[in-house]
């Protein structure tokens, strides 16, 4: 069963950015108790696709429903079954961690007891006991960002919206918040994340799309979208070779004094055999989800521009 | 979510954007103290004592109006800011809960003001209980008036810097133009009227027929000193206040 269906969808934004087609024409389905990520330049649309559903935003056309519920008519029903991590969202200041977590939970209906031992739990997983108590204004920014996460994590809502949950968090934050991700899909829950951390969007996710323009350029899992490359292996040479040489063997970044080629499983001992040959230094490895993306997202820059 | 949860949430929601605040950084109360009380010092300074009586029914009134001010600048700063009032539309949270525990939690900053206020007027215009319940369930209305206002304009901005001058407007309009802390009697016949175009001027008005403050001091026309029809203006704004609020404010965007 799919949580949450999108058909049609596109918003135009009225006011300064009028005639701006944000989403063009999106049809999307997530199924229940998926992980499932939104990729995408800045602008490209996932925000306000996250806006709409859950419920803070109306599409101009094209309908969303989320568990079977009309965002747009039936929103009364849809609230309850969701909770969102805004995009650069900050907790109230002058509350702790703990009192954050608590008091949403209580506004939100949950009893005393079931709000202290979530309340408990979610900052013991998020890694926030040793600042519990503090008030938030006297965190760091990717500390506050974790308070605010872990007030939405506890709320174990059957559809959460996370939109760029780790931002400004480092890496071991990072992995910690992906672990409680998990578990909440783990126990049930569907989950709708944003991220520029592609990292982060193949350790995490089920499925993803890539969004670009408004409009949804790929939908499928992170190892699928490397394959569509149809260049499986990343070449990084340094020195011996000049990108137009290369260029004949896939495709060519050039990052500092190092060329990137990504390119087929057959081309790699002949070219890695030239590298020894011209005492080039060179490092193989699988394409990465970042590669896939920016070749996909790049593609469709080309086309527009085109 | 039931009424009784509905209110549970204004309740907390009170408590966290309003006790805690108050009790981590009491200086707030002195930011509420510090208009309303130089107003009240200059009327004492330069005026007579009876004019001094509809001083502090003024600095009660104003400091209940700018709550107004502090739900327009407190909803817009957690909406525009800090994106917090999307975690409460994303949540079963019913809009009137949101804006009943904001309401609530701007009460609270004011609450010591107006009980310093409440008692210095006693002093100067002794009353009974009776008096009293009537100014509490006038301050109730004129607060739920200024509100609901306050969310309702905090939710059709989308810059904080914008936001920042139209509430001084607004409020300043409310509160220190209308015959708050002066008799709307010294207003030149014929035009005073006008005054009631401010829904606080039937606050100010109910609350000195309250307290027997503009008897002999006859407003044209005529129907302007009817008690009642301070009242009926009263309820009526703050009814259409608090329904456009509820209604109209932009608690998803279009």
């Amino acid at each position: 069963m799919d949580a949450l269906i999108a058909d049609h969808v596109s918003k135009r934004y009225s006011g300064g950015d009028r005639g701006k087609l944000a989403l063009q024409d999106v049809d999307l389905s997530i199924p229940k108790g998926c992980l499932f990520a939104f990729l995408g330049r800045n602008g490209a649309g996932k925000t306000t696709f996250i806006k709409i559903a859950a419920t803070l935003l109306v599409p101009t056309h094209g309908e969303v429903r989320l568990f079977g519920h009309d965002v747009v008519r039936e929103p009364e029903r849809v609230r309850p079954l969701i909770a969102l991590v805004p995009q650069e969202g900050k907790p109230f200041y002058h509350l702790t961690p703990r009192e954050h977590v608590y008091e949403y939970l209580r506004v939100r209906g949950a009893t005393r007891e079931s709000a202290l031992t979530r309340t408990e739990e979610i900052l013991h997983a998020m890694g926030l006991m040793g600042v519990a108590n503090e008030p938030n204004l006297r965190l760091s920014g990717g500390m506050q960002q974790r308070a605010l996460v872990a007030t939405i994590l506890a709320t174990e809502a059957p559809f959460l919206f996370l939109d760029e949950p780790t931002l400004g968090m480092d890496p071991f934050a990072r992995r910690q918040v992906w672990e409680v991700i998990r578990r909440a899909a783990r126990k049930g829950s569907t989950v709708l994340l944003t991220t520029h951390y592609l990292d982060e969007a193949e350790q995490l996710s089920d499925e993803l799309a890539v969004i670009d323009g408004g409009k949804v350029l790929y939908r499928g899992t992170a190892e699928k979208l490397k394959l569509t490359l149809g260049r499986e292996v990343r070449l990084q040479f340094s020195g011996g070779f000049t990108s137009e040489e290369l260029r004949e063997f896939g495709r060519v970044f050039s990052d500092r004094n190092r060329l990137t080629l990504l390119t087929t499983r057959a081309q790699v001992r002949s070219l890695t055999e030239m590298a020894l040959e011209r005492g080039s230094e060179v490092v193989v490895g699988p394409v990465t989800l970042e590669e896939a993306f920016l070749e996909l997202v790049g593609k469709g820059i080309e086309e527009d521009e085109a | 979510m039931s009424i009784a949860s509905q209110l549970r949430a204004a309740g907390h929601i009170c408590y966290f954007n309003g006790i805690i605040p108050l009790w981590r950084s009491p200086l707030l109360i002195a930011a509420v103290f510090l208009t309303p009380f130089s107003f009240l010092f200059f009327l004492r300074v330069i005026s007579t004592p009876e004019l001094f009586k509809f001083g502090v029914v003024g600095g009660i009134l104003f400091t209940v109006l700018f709550t107004g001010n502090g739900m327009l600048n407190d909803c817009a700063y957690l909406r525009l800011e800090r994106q917090l009032q999307q975690i409460f539309v994303a949540s079963p949270v019913r809009p009137l809960s949101y804006i009943l525990g904001m309401a609530l939690s701007e009460l609270a900053f004011t609450l010591p003001a107006l009980a310093l206020f409440l008692g210095i007027l006693f002093v100067v215009v002794p009353f009974g209980a009776a008096v009293f319940v009537a100014l509490v369930g006038i301050v109730l209305l004129t607060w739920l008036m200024a509100t609901s206002l306050g969310f309702l304009i905090s939710t059709f901005f989308r810059q904080l810097r914008e936001i920042w001058p139209i509430g001084t407007l607004v409020f300043s309009l409310l509160a220190v133009l209308p015959p708050l802390f002066y008799p709307a009697s010294r207003i030149p016949s014929g035009f005073q009227w006008v005054a009631f175009l401010a829904p606080s001027t039937f606050s100010a008005q109910l609350a000195e027929a309250v307290l027997g403050l503009n008897q002999g001091s006859a407003l044209s026309p005529a129907w302007l000193n009817d008690p009642w029809f301070d009242l009926a203006g009263l309820v009526g704004a703050t009814v259409l206040f608090g329904a456009t609020a509820v209604y109209l404010a932009r608690w998803r965007e279009p």
